[in-house]
This record gives C-alpha cells, sequence and structure tokens, in this order.
C-alpha cells in the first residue's frame, strides 16, 4: 500500500512539475495576446484579461507600417525558398544517396563542412556580391541566396537511404531514368522527410531577419520579421509597446497554427536527426 | 523539375534586373522623384508644392515620396547610391554626410550652375555660407532648412513651482529639477520629472544633448576645426558634469517611455526644435502651455546663446536623368513662397537670411509670435563638420556620456579624456 | 541504354552491395553530377566565392561605395588596438557561460519528466516546443515588455509578491543575464526534445541491472544515464554553442548593446562596424577572426565533454 502511495505522490509531483513547465513556456504567450487586446494604460498591470476589448493596437499598426504586404512578402519568399531547396535538395540528396559516382562521398564532406562554418563570415562578401548584381529590394536578393539548404539535403540523403532497394530496381529495369526516378516514385515515398525538410525551411526561412534588414530597405519590400523589427526599434510605435505587441503577435500567429497543425512531423524526425549529428 | 516550377525559376530570374519603382522603368519622360523625410507636415508641404508644380509644369510632372525606412536617414540614401535606386532630388540631407555622398559621385555639383551664387546671396545668412562648402571648395547641397535645438518647458509647471522666468544658466535649471521634480503619488519613487533624453548610446542621440550644449558652453565652437580635433575640454567637461548632476539626482530618469513623456506632463522640458511645435499643437492636450527659451548654459558664460542647428539640406543626384528640371525645381523648393508655406506647414526655419525683417514674413511671425525665438536663433546655430565618418566620432562621445554623466563611473574630465583618445584612434584608423 | 551493357566500374564500387543490375550503368555517373549540380553550382556562388571574398576584404579598406583601398595588414592590427570588439567577445562569453549550463540543466530536467510513462506527454512536448519555432523578434518584443523596469509584468509580479523591481535591461550587471535568460527561455524545449531522444535509447535493461545491485536514484542517474547520454550532451553544447554566438537580434532590439555596452554582443558589434559606419573590410577581418574563435570554442568543448565509448 505504501508504495503505490509513494507512487501517486510521484506522479502527482511530476505533473505539478511539468504543469509548471507548461506554464512557464505557455503563459507569455497567452499574455501577449491577451495584452494585444488591452487598452495603453493597462499593460502594465498584472490582470491577464482586459477590462475593456479594444483593436486600437492593431489599428496603430496598419496605419503606420504596410504590415499586410509585409506578411505577402514573407509567403512568397518562403514558398518560392522551400520549393526551391526541396526540389534542388531531393535532387542532390539522391545524387548522393541512391547513384554512385566518383567523389560523391567527398561532396558530401563538403556540404557538411559548410554547414559548419557561421554565417556571419559570409554575411558581408554575400551583401556586396548581392549588391553588384543589383538584387536588392527584390524578390530575388531574398529567394536566391537561401534556394539551397544542407539540412534539407541532409534529411532527405538520410531518409533516402532507407527506401526498399528491391522497388527502385524494378523500376529501374522497366527503364525509369534518374529524374523521373525522383519525382514519381521517390517523393511519394519520402512524404514525412520531405514534410519535416519543408518545415524545417519553412520556419526558418520565414523568421529569417538579419538578411531582409541588410538586403531590403524599402517598405514594399520588407518581410513580415524585418517590419516589425524595424517598427519595434525605429521608432515607428512612438515607443508605445501596445502596437509592438500586436505587431508581435501577428508575426508569430502564422508559425504557431502550421506549428500546432504539423507538430507531429517537425518533433519525431527532429529527435532523429539530432541522434546522427 | 515540373514545368510551372521551371517558369517560376525562369519568372524570378528575369525579374531581377527589373524593379518596380518610378526610378528605371522605360517610358518616356517619367516624373522626377522627390525624396522627403517621414515628417507629416513636411510630406504636406511638399505634397502641396509639387501639386502646384505640376499644374504649372504639365511637362515635368514630379512625384513625391518619403525617404525609405531604415536605421537613419543618412544609411539608406548610401545604401541608395550603392544600388542605383536614388531619386531626383532629395530634401532631407544632414549636411554631416554630403561629402561621403559626393566622394561616392552620387550628388551634382551645384556651385557651376547658373543661378547658384545669386541664390546663396539672396537667401543664405552670411555667417553660415561657409559652413555648407565641401573640402574640395564646391558645393553640392543647397542650404534649406535649420531646426535650432531650444529648450521647451511647460509654462505652467515651472508656474506652479514657482519660477516666473525660464532658467537661463546650469544653476538655474537645477534648482528647478529640484522643485519640480516630485513623487506625486507618495510611493516613494518619482513621477515627475525636469526632462528626459534617451540614455541609449545611439550617436545622433547627443544631438539632443551633449553636442548642444557644448556648442553653447563653448560660445559656438564645434569639435574640429577643418579636420583636425579641437574640443574645448573646459566646455565638453562642463556638459558633463551638469549631467551627470541631473541623473545622479534622479532628476532625469533612466527609462523609456511610453508615448511622448511631454505630452503627457511627466517632463517639464525638453531639447528639441521646432518641428515638435506641429506635433505638439495636434497631440497635445489644450490645458498644456508651452514655450521655447535658449538653452541653459555655464554659470558664467556670457554672450549670445548658440546652438546646434539641425539641419536639412537639398541635393540633387547624379543618376537623374533631367539635372537642367530637377536644378530648376530645386531652386522652387527654396524660393519665398516656399519657403514661407514651410513656416506656416511646418514650424520648421527656413536658412534665409532677415526672416525677422523682411514683409513677407510678417504676417506670419505676428500671428506666431513663439517662432520668433527661433528665427531669432537662427545665425546663431553650428554645425557638423564634414570629417570622415563623423557617426563614429559621435558614437565615441555617446558612449562616454553614457558612462559619466548617466551612469557616472568615471569623471566627466575623464570621458572627455577618453573621448579625445577614442576619437584620435578613429581619425588614425579612417585616414 | 540496357542494363545488360557493361561499362567498366571503379573498383571502390562492387555490383554485388546493391545489386546485380543496379550500378551497370554509365548514365549513373552523369546523373550523379548533373543531379547534384544545381547545389553545387550554388554552393560555388553563394558560398564559396564569398568565403574567398571575405579573406581578401581583411586586407583593404571599403566602404562599398568608393572604390577599394588596400590597406595591407592595418585590419590585423586594429582588431589588436580594439578593446570594443575584445568586450563583445568577452560578453557573448558571458553569455554562453550563463544561457548553457541553464539551458541544459532544464533541458535534463523537463526531459527526464518526459521520459516517465504519464499520459498527456505529447501535450506538454508541444508546449515546451513552442518558443523554439516563433521568431526571435517575436520573443524578444515580449520580453521588452515583461522585463521592462516600470511597468513589465516580471516587475508587477515581483512587487505584489513584496520584493524590489529588478532593472532587468537598464543596469549593466543585469542586461546581459536578462538577455540569457530569455534565450533559454526560447530554446529550451528543443534540446528537451533531442535529451529526450538520447534518454529514451538507452536501454531499460541497463536500469534494472543497476536497481538490482542495489543502486540508488542519484547513482542509477550518475553511472547510467550520464554516460550514455554523452554522444548527445556533446550535440547540445555544440549546437547551444553554436546558436549563442550568432546572438543578435536580441540586443538590437532590447538594448542596441547597452547599457555601458554590457550587452553588445560580437556579432551586433560586426553588424555596426559593417552596416552602421561602413568599415567592410574590417567588420570581414572581424567576422572571420571570430569564426576562428568558435571553430576553437567548440573543438576544445568537444574534447572535454566528449567521453569515449566504453
Amino acid at each position: 500500500m505504501k508504495h503505490e502511495a509513494d507512487m501517486s505522490v510521484k506522479k502527482i509531483s511530476l505533473y505539478v512539475a511539468l504543469t509548471l513547465g507548461a506554464l512557464v513556456f505557455a503563459y507569455p504567450f497567452v499574455w501577449m495576446a491577451m495584452a494585444t487586446f488591452k487598452p495603453e494604460l493597462e499593460l502594465g498591470g498584472l490582470a491577464l484579461v482586459p477590462t475593456h476589448w479594444t483593436l486600437d493596437s492593431y489599428r496603430r499598426v496598419v496605419e503606420t507600417v504596410p504590415i499586410g504586404r509585409a506578411f505577402l512578402n514573407s509567403l512568397f519568399v518562403v514558398v518560392c525558398v522551400t520549393t526551391a531547396a526541396l526540389v534542388f535538395g531531393s535532387m542532390a540528396a539522391y545524387s548522393l544517396s541512391l547513384l554512385r559516382w566518383r567523389g560523391r562521398d567527398m561532396t558530401f564532406n563538403v556540404i557538411l563542412f559548410t554547414m559548419m562554418v557561421p554565417f556571419m563570415v559570409l554575411l558581408i562578401p554575400l551583401y556586396t556580391l548581392v549588391v553588384k548584381f543589383g538584387w536588392t529590394d527584390s524578390y530575388t536578393g531574398l529567394v536566391v541566396p537561401f534556394m539551397m539548404n544542407a539540412t534539407a539535403v541532409l534529411i532527405l540523403r538520410q531518409s533516402f537511404m532507407t527506401l526498399p532497394r528491391d522497388l527502385l530496381e524494378a523500376a529501374r529495369i522497366d527503364g525509369c531514368g534518374d529524374l523521373r526516378m525522383l519525382f514519381t516514385i521517390v517523393w511519394p515515398l519520402s512524404l514525412p522527410a520531405l514534410v519535416t525538410a519543408g518545415i524545417i525551411v519553412f520556419i526558418g526561412n520565414w523568421n529569417e531577419v538579419l538578411w531582409p534588414i541588410l538586403v531590403v530597405r524599402k517598405e514594399t519590400w520588407m518581410t513580415m520579421p524585418q517590419m516589425v523589427a524595424l517598427f519595434s526599434v525605429g521608432g515607428g510605435a512612438y515607443g508605445r509597446l501596445g502596437p509592438q505587441l500586436a505587431a508581435a503577435f501577428l508575426l508569430g500567429l502564422p508559425v504557431i497554427l502550421a506549428y500546432l497543425v504539423f507538430q507531429k512531423h517537425f518533433i519525431s524526425s527532429l529527435a532523429s536527426t539530432g541522434l546522427k549529428g | 523539375m515540373s514545368r510551372s516550377q521551371l517558369s517560376l525559376v525562369l519568372f524570378l530570374l528575369l525579374h531581377s534586373g527589373c524593379k518596380m519603382d518610378v526610378g528605371h522603368s522605360d517610358s518616356a519622360k517619367r516624373p522626377l522623384l522627390l525624396w522627403t523625410s517621414q515628417n507629416p507636415q513636411e510630406r504636406m508641404w511638399a505634397k502641396g508644392l509639387v501639386n502646384a508644380w505640376n499644374r504649372a509644369n504639365p511637362g515635368d510632372s514630379v512625384v513625391v515620396q518619403p525617404i525609405p525606412a531604415g536605421q537613419s536617414s543618412e544609411e539608406v540614401l548610401m545604401a541608395a547610391i550603392v544600388a542605383g535606386t536614388t531619386p531626383d532630388i532629395c530634401a532631407n540631407i544632414w549636411p554631416g554626410i554630403v561629402n561621403d555622398l559626393a566622394r561616392a559621385g552620387g550628388v551634382l555639383r551645384l556651385d557651376t550652375l547658373a543661378g547658384f551664387d545669386s541664390l546663396m546671396q539672396s537667401r543664405t545668412p552670411a555667417t553660415l555660407r561657409g559652413d555648407f562648402r565641401s573640402p574640395d571648395s564646391a558645393y553640392y547641397q543647397i542650404p534649406w532648412k535649420s531646426n535650432p535645438i531650444m529648450m521647451l518647458y511647460n509654462v505652467r509647471l515651472f508656474r506652479k513651482a514657482g519660477i516666473d522666468s525660464p532658467p537661463r544658466t546650469y544653476s538655474e535649471y537645477l534648482a528647478a529639477a529640484k522643485k519640480i521634480t516630485t513623487d506625486l503619488n507618495g510611493d516613494g519613487a518619482y513621477d515627475r520629472w525636469i526632462g528626459y533624453r534617451d540614455i541609449q548610446p545611439i550617436w545622433y542621440q547627443r544631438f539632443f544633448d551633449y553636442y548642444t550644449f557644448y556648442i553653447a558652453a563653448s560660445g559656438g565652437k564645434t569639435l574640429f576645426v577643418g579636420d583636425s580635433l579641437a574640443i574645448d575640454t573646459t566646455a565638453s567637461n562642463e556638459v558633463f558634469s551638469f549631467f551627470h548632476q541631473l541623473y545622479r539626482a534622479n532628476y532625469f530618469p533612466k527609462s523609456k517611455f511610453q508615448g511622448n513623456p511631454f505630452v503627457s506632463q511627466i517632463t517639464a522640458t525638453d531639447f528639441t526644435g521646432p518641428w515638435n511645435i506641429a506635433w505638439l499643437k495636434a497631440n497635445a492636450p489644450s490645458e498644456l502651455e508651452f514655450a521655447y527659451a535658449p538653452v541653459p548654459v555655464p554659470d558664467d558664460y556670457e554672450g549670445p546663446v548658440h546652438t546646434y542647428g539641425d539641419y536639412k539640406n537639398i541635393a540633387i543626384f547624379s543618376n537623374t536623368e533631367r539635372p537642367a528640371t530637377a536644378w530648376r525645381f530645386a531652386r522652387y523648393l527654396v524660393s519665398k513662397q516656399a519657403d514661407l508655406l514651410l513656416l506656416e506647414k511646418t514650424a520648421q526655419m527656413p536658412i534665409r537670411e532677415g526672416l525677422l525683417s523682411d514683409s513677407a514674413f510678417a504676417a506670419f511671425f505676428k500671428s506666431n509670435p513663439g517662432m520668433i525665438p527661433f528665427a531669432a536663433q537662427v545665425p546663431d546655430t553650428r554645425g557638423v563638420e564634414a570629417v570622415s565618418s563623423l557617426p563614429e566620432v559621435l558614437d565615441a562621445v555617446a558612449r562616454q556620456f553614457e558612462a559619466a554623466s548617466v551612469y557616472g563611473v568615471r569623471s566627466p574630465a575623464e570621458a572627455t579624456r577618453r573621448a579625445i583618445k577614442r576619437i584620435l584612434v578613429l581619425q588614425d584608423w579612417n585616414s | 541504354m540496357s542494363p545488360q551493357e557493361a561499362p567498366s566500374i571503379p573498383r571502390s564500387l562492387s555490383p554485388s552491395r546493391m545489386g546485380p543490375t543496379f550500378w551497370k550503368r554509365s548514365s549513373e555517373r552523369r546523373n550523379g553530377i548533373l543531379m547534384v549540380a544545381p547545389y553545387a553550382l550554388h554552393l560555388g556562388l553563394f558560398f564559396g566565392y564569398p568565403l574567398l571574398f571575405a579573406f581578401v576584404l581583411v586586407f583593404q579598406r571599403w566602404d562599398i561605395v568608393t572604390p577599394m583601398h588596400f590597406v595591407g595588414g592595418k585590419n590585423l592590427v586594429r582588431v589588436f588596438q580594439d578593446d570594443l570588439f575584445v568586450r563583445s567577445v568577452l560578453n557573448t562569453g558571458l553569455f554562453l557561460a550563463i544561457h548553457i549550463p541553464l539551458q541544459i540543466a532544464f533541458a535534463l530536467f523537463f526531459a527526464e519528466l518526459l521520459n516517465q510513462k504519464l499520459a498527456g506527454r505529447r501535450f506538454f512536448r508541444t508546449i515546451y516546443f513552442l518558443p523554439v519555432v516563433v521568431s526571435g523578434v517575436v520573443v524578444t518584443i515580449l520580453f521588452q515588455q515583461l522585463f521592462s523596469f516600470e511597468t513589465g509584468y516580471v516587475n508587477a509580479v515581483l512587487t505584489a509578491l513584496g520584493g524590489q523591481r529588478v532593472p532587468w535591461l537598464v543596469s549593466p550587471k543585469w542586461a546581459m543575464p536578462s538577455i540569457a535568460l530569455m534565450a533559454t527561455w526560447k530554446n529550451v524545449g528543443f534540446y528537451v526534445i533531442l535529451f529526450l531522444a538520447g534518454l529514451q535509447n538507452i536501454p531499460t535493461s541497463l536500469y534494472e541491472v543497476a536497481y538490482l545491485e542495489g543502486a540508488t536514484t542519484w547513482q542509477r542517474w550518475r553511472y547510467v544515464t550520464l554516460p550514455l547520454l554523452n554522444p548527445m550532451m556533446v550535440t547540445v553544447v555544440v549546437l547551444s554553442t553554436i546558436g549563442g554566438f550568432s546572438l543578435f537580434i536580441e540586443p538590437y532590439i532590447l538594448t542596441g548593446g547597452g547599457p555601458l555596452d554590457s550587452s553588445l554582443s560580437a556579432l551586433l558589434y560586426i553588424y555596426n562596424q559593417a552596416f552602421y559606419f561602413n568599415h567592410m573590410g574590417y567588420a570581414a577581418t572581424l567576422g572571420l577572426l571570430f569564426a576562428l574563435i568558435i571553430f576553437l570554442v567548440v573543438t576544445l568543448q568537444r574534447r572535454f565533454v566528449e567521453t569515449r565509448e566504453q
């Protein structure tokens, strides 16, 4: 009997700890959501729910900066980047896992090496290159440097290596070329990996803020995180925290929603990638 | 790759050369592009003038846009030159970067254009003309407007504290601070302060404290003479010390405020220029009585009070396809009518000789006596020197201001010494 | 090309590995290279070239607008005279010194919790991971309010509980630790997942054996869990470190590097040099030097943290 009592005390304390943790991680977001509907004066208070719901903060954001346009910019850029990363990444992954050719392993090692070089080393020369090409203030400058993603290649290669060879051989005997093989046979079989790689690229690129700050100056081309960051730092909000929080919330909302829908894929494959790393 | 993906890639590659802004399309006689600051009143002023111009010059129409957002308009302009996305004319040029713009070949030389000399003679005060010349003796900017930094104060709060005239010296200001800084709700912390400054060491913020007060305390000197550093160390120490006393006694708070504290009557003074007047009129409650006076000076100072002029000038960019038209339009922007409109719409000071004596402006100053102090101050303003990397120089000063005045971790004299040392090192690095 | 044709196959490729007919194609090599070509070309242009150019920039003075100007080793000499850069590196070090142990401790703690057989684990896991996916901009603006001295939520809670207000972001002593706290909050979830995967890979049989031999919970943890978790621990430490070195957007938004340069991270300083003051050559020099520092730190970490397999 004592043993059972110990077990349930243990269980309760575990749940308490877990719940406290959940509160710590989730409450700030809940608070932020509520705060965006509070009138300016109440922002410093302890109350969670506004006494008086107002869209004032959102109104100020929309009036001051073209946040809708920024959202569309981000969306367009991220979709382009993700598509390119998946298409070209899977081509590279296919080549590096299912084909054999001289120099293959060396190429793969070079790709691994590139993941280790910190972005800041490349930042300035890459910026000058983009300027020289005339890609500032355009979608090209935002998309092209990110069209290839080493993480995606890693994930896809890992997944391709686990495919059943007999199936591929059978297709090969039927005269299927490599490109066709990749997109008609390998892709359908690798959907979880594609989704995982896609999500990682999607969210990573959506949140990317340093590069747009460098490459884009005109408001019409700014991405959403950039616009929100500059809105906060650049004084567009006149120091008022309400609109800053509203802008931040608008920025975070799409990702939070996408995450809640796809989290299964994300978390499980992340764990297996981490093990190999 | 599917066909639609291929065409998407091609689409992207093809559009890398095209920009969707006014500057680079191939249609015939595209309009001239004017950039102004983001200030709403200036935009209104520009729009009014541009509309009138377009009606009178249908074949040479002009389009006006606010300068794109960025950390500072200086940075945006340099980036535009690099990317080739400059406008034709910009009316928001800070003199401190004109030489960088000129060295980059981004702006047009103006003193060789017809009408430049007569414009300077008739409009620009004699004391200021030389300030806008570049090191190669050419002019790349038209002096346009000045915002002399003066002390804005809340008349009612001062009167309530028993002070009828604005403080003129450091001691008077500190005495006023002692009376006005109070704890209103009895929670042990002050709720109203004499003034407020942004304490982050951002270089351009120092124009509204250190640099202005330094010009005033030194009797109109700037940091450099020509290319060499020539700081009046006495003045510099006095300025650091003055602000240190304010922060040590907590007469100036160290926090960030939501919105404007002067308008909410949380602070009783501010150091700002006349551009603020229009904003105050629009946003301040009607019971807020405010007035302007020259900034305080050290107790032993004698003579007229100088201040920072915060000039903004007009430049024409070399990329322009129609320089003659652009020059004509630029002259239009500094005509008497335009200057009067500037006063009326934005409450900012044109750099024009004889504002208070010219009959064209008499009516304006009669109905806006609050602007007279600014007009009187214009000749006694100073700007910045065109040394290389001026923001970095001011950044060195800003760091010392933060250390000595705000946080009190070193003495004013030590702060001045360190600022000098770092500036000399910077000059050596950047030579 | 029919699979029956047998082109010359290099010795390294043994047909017995992959099935008899799979490799007998000369198009193999062509396709292999062609399919990786887009990636390789992109790599060459957007990685290789900038990397080489960075080395060139070390010896130049350049503000992008005016032509480059060869200055020999002046940039390198300047680094040694630049006490502000040293300060920024030390600041980043301080950040890591607070952030990484905190992160490992909390990540392990929550991973252990989630490793227990409890209902609703998925739900908690989802919540813990939430801050990771959200943009750093969002988290920073949120914490700007939470940590605000006068009107912040955290100080409001503290004073309600009878404590004193803490100058989180306005004190030179507290600024960087505040940022470290925020970064830990944001990233812990990621490492919880990694540790959880590592924990779940430990065979329960080992725990049973230890239990039967009379080991206490603490001893089981110390002698079974920790050693077997070591590879994952190395991964976590290395990833945290590399991530921590790229600290930029948080001080950029929250403090601008202050007060008194206490929260100036190395990357923020490099950014200011390049894009505020237009010293491209010097910034490139700093960037390369900093990358070298990161490499050294990570190598040292692996040497100290990694234990050899028993």
